[in-house]
């Protein structure tokens, strides 16, 4: 497929992960261009852009309901195909997410939700143009930094990452989870018993290691475990519709001018040291376990605020409000590829998704992913590169076709997301019991919203689960029953220390204050 | 006091779930640290869930731990059109049922229908030819174009 244009990725020896540096990374990338310059994975990329965006704009389905709906519509298509096309999901709600939150003060999904602040306010005076357009170059020049990073930084995490034991993947795990809890909205004791109920759920079906059947209840469409389509959907695509229809919603649109999209030279003047500041940190916040484009955003607010020598204008539309936070998401998505293909463990709910995606497709990802099928890695990255350059001209000159898409009344949009989520469940193995299976996740996603039980933690340790098991288990036979070997092992001990300081912070009271001042900002 | 209540009725649920996971741990083979059984992680994550669960229980002793995690009942449920979501749910379990049964073609139609219906217009009209459209266009879509293999039910020449 690849050799088609005469590359072909290095062994492990040759390639940007053995040695000689720039002269074999510029080689794979080259032949990461030429697989996502193939006409079918340009295609699965402008669709995956064209979906994200749209997700993005659209209030009430955000990347990871979007992804879930389309994992079953990947099965028919090759892996690194399918990787291409949901990565182009998540980055171009990326870019979509600040349309809604600039022209109604509504964001499309969470990451741009600090958009709203300062991007509403430019609008209602008339320079939604300029608003626009910043978060366009923003997002496009974080976005296209955010890849040279990963392209930059994966492999050489993955050369380190291939000495790593069970133990040390055991640890990783619960740094991965103990971070996203800690990072959740609301009580850590809250995050921390979805985890637990997560990890069970993943138990269900046959033993990773004796193969018997376990936790069935008899039910003979438990055996191969719960599914994690139908289990997304029911939380992110049915419990969501189920919150938007409880109440009536009202959708009013600015009607603003849309003049000019391209900031003038003192708004530019205003934005490249915000937009380099947030690039920054929203790649350094994605690859941390946890962290990832929401959190990043709303640091970049603060930080912004903070360095600014008139912060009194936050928040009646200041440029740099917008410039800032628009970059860090973009960044951060890019940067949160970064532990799932060289460690093999999704820093967050979407790469959790997109790690099921690559298992589903038969895939094993990790460090000697990256030698073993370096057509998944590379095409995506260079489809990344090609991504942000038709999401620069999807979102500037299509801005018009986004605000009537606005219009779309919800009544006639969630019959079509609950066909979407009624087929997707039902396709994977073509068995009604999927459909039930989703439908109780739905309706306990409602309940558990409701009650301030977020459903990240849940499904980010449902995908962890088997990987958490065989690990502690092989760690455990590996050591003769001895608890020791976590403690032994510089980066395990390391990250079970962090993962007990997180947790313990629930405990004390002077860092959980300090916790609730880190989320409030 | 409510929010105190509230917490303390969520920790013995908690507790609760812990304990029964922990039994059907236990029911599957629990292992040893040498050679941990196919219940061992889930035991783990029983026990966690109690533990969690205890500290919520606790919480009017250790009202510093989880006081933050209260939420206003009242406010949570306040206008909720629980009729709606009743009817909505309701769409969705008959087409689980059904599906087999009818068959793709008329199982989605009439959930379509009954999703599109606006009981503001009373258009049954427009619902009508909105939910012909969407069966139509997902069919194209789903069997034509991605092959999935959606059931034939009444219509088997379909």
């Amino acid at each position: 497929m690849c050799l088609k244009f005469g590359f072909g990725a290095n062994s492990l020896e040759g390639s940007s992960l053995g040695g000689n540096g720039v002269t074999n990374m510029l080689h794979d990338l080259f032949y990461g261009f030429s697989i996502a310059l193939q006409p079918v994975n340009l295609l699965l990329c402008f669709i995956g852009v064209l979906i994200g965006t749209l997700v993005g704009v659209l209030p009430g389905i955000g990347p990871a309901g979007a992804m879930s709906l389309l994992l079953p519509v990947t099965f028919g298509i090759s892996p690194v195909g399918a990787i291409i096309m949901l990565a182009g999901i998540f980055y171009g709600a990326m870019y979509g997410g600040s349309t809604t939150s600039i022209l109604i003060n509504i964001p499309g999904e969470a990451a741009s939700v600090v958009t709203c602040i300062d991007g509403y306010q430019m609008a209602r005076q008339g320079r939604a143009g300029p608003a626009l357009g910043i978060a366009a170059f923003g997002s496009f020049i974080a976005g296209t930094f955010g890849v040279v990073g990963l392209m930059l930084l994966a492999t050489p995490l993955a050369e380190i990452a291939v000495k790593f034991g069970p133990a040390e993947y055991f640890s990783l795990v619960c740094l991965g989870l103990s971070v996203l809890i800690y990072l959740t909205q609301g009580s850590i004791l809250n995050g921390l018993a979805m985890a637990g109920v997560g990890v069970f759920l993943s138990l269900i079906g046959q033993d990773v290691i004796q193969g018997t059947a376990r936790f069935t209840f008899g039910l003979t469409g438990l055996i191969d475990g719960v599914g994690l389509i139908p289990l997304v959907m029911g939380f992110f695509g049915i419990s969501e519709i189920l919150l938007n229809l409880e109440k009536p919603q009202k959708r009013a649109i600015l009607k603003t001018e849309i003049k000019s999209l391209f900031p003038s030279w003192e708004d530019w003047r205003r934005s490249i040291k915000p937009i380099a500041r947030g690039t920054l940190l929203g790649f350094f916040l994605g690859i941390l376990p946890g962290g990832g484009a929401v959190i990043s955003s709303f640091i970049s607010y603060a930080l912004e605020k903070k360095f600014s020598r008139h912060p009194e204008r936050f928040g009646k539309g200041a440029i740099e409000g917008v410039a800032g936070p628009e970059s860090a998401n973009n960044s951060a998505s890019s940067g949160s590829f970064i532990p799932l293909f060289s460690l093999g463990i999704p820093s967050n709910v979407v790469m959790a998704l997109l790690l099921g995606a690559l298992m589903l497709h038969g895939l094993r990802p990790g460090p000697l992913m990256l030698t073993e099928h370096p057509e998944i890695f590379w095409g995506t990255v260079a489809s990344m590169y090609v991504g942000n350059a038709m999401l620069l001209a999807l979102n500037l000159p299509l801005i018009g076709m986004w605000v009537q898409i606005l219009k779309i009344p919800y009544k006639t949009l969630f019959p079509l997301i609950l066909l979407f989520c009624l087929i997707g469940s039902y396709s994977v193995s073509t068995n009604i019991f999927d459909i039930y299976v989703m439908l109780v996740f739905g309706g306990l996603g409602y309940f558990f919203r409701k009650f301030n039980y977020e459903p990240a933690p849940l499904v980010l340790a449902f995908v962890l689960g088997p990987l958490l098991e065989k690990n502690l288990r092989q760690s455990l036979i590996l050591s003769d029953g001895s608890m020791e070997i976590f403690l032994t092992r510089p980066v395990s001990a390391g990250s079970l220390l962090i993962s007990l300081f997180l947790l313990f912070s629930a405990v004390l009271p002077s860092l959980q204050k300090r916790r609730r001042t880190v989320i409030t900002e | 006091m409510i929010r105190k209540r509230l917490r303390k009725i969520e920790g013995f649920f908690w507790m609760g779930l812990g304990t029964a996971i922990c039994f059907l741990a236990w029911k599957v083979h629990l292992g040893t640290f040498l050679e941990p059984g196919p219940g061992f992680v889930a035991f783990a994550s029983g026990l966690f869930l109690c533990i969690v669960g205890l500290i919520m229980a606790l919480s009017q002793i250790l009202s510093r731990i989880s006081l933050e995690s209260g939420f206003d009942l009242n406010l949570t449920f306040q206008n909720i059109s629980w009729r709606r979501l009743a009817y909505t749910m309701a769409l969705l379990i008959g087409y689980a049922v059904f599906l087999n049964a009818l068959g793709y073609f008329l199982t989605t139609f009439l959930v379509m229908c009954g999703l599109l219906y606006d009981r503001e217009k009373n258009n049954w009209l427009l619902s009508f030819v909105t939910s012909l459209v969407i069966v139509g266009g997902s069919y194209l879509v789903f069997e034509v174009w991605l092959r999935s293999q959606l059931p034939r039910g009444v219509f088997p020449w379909w």
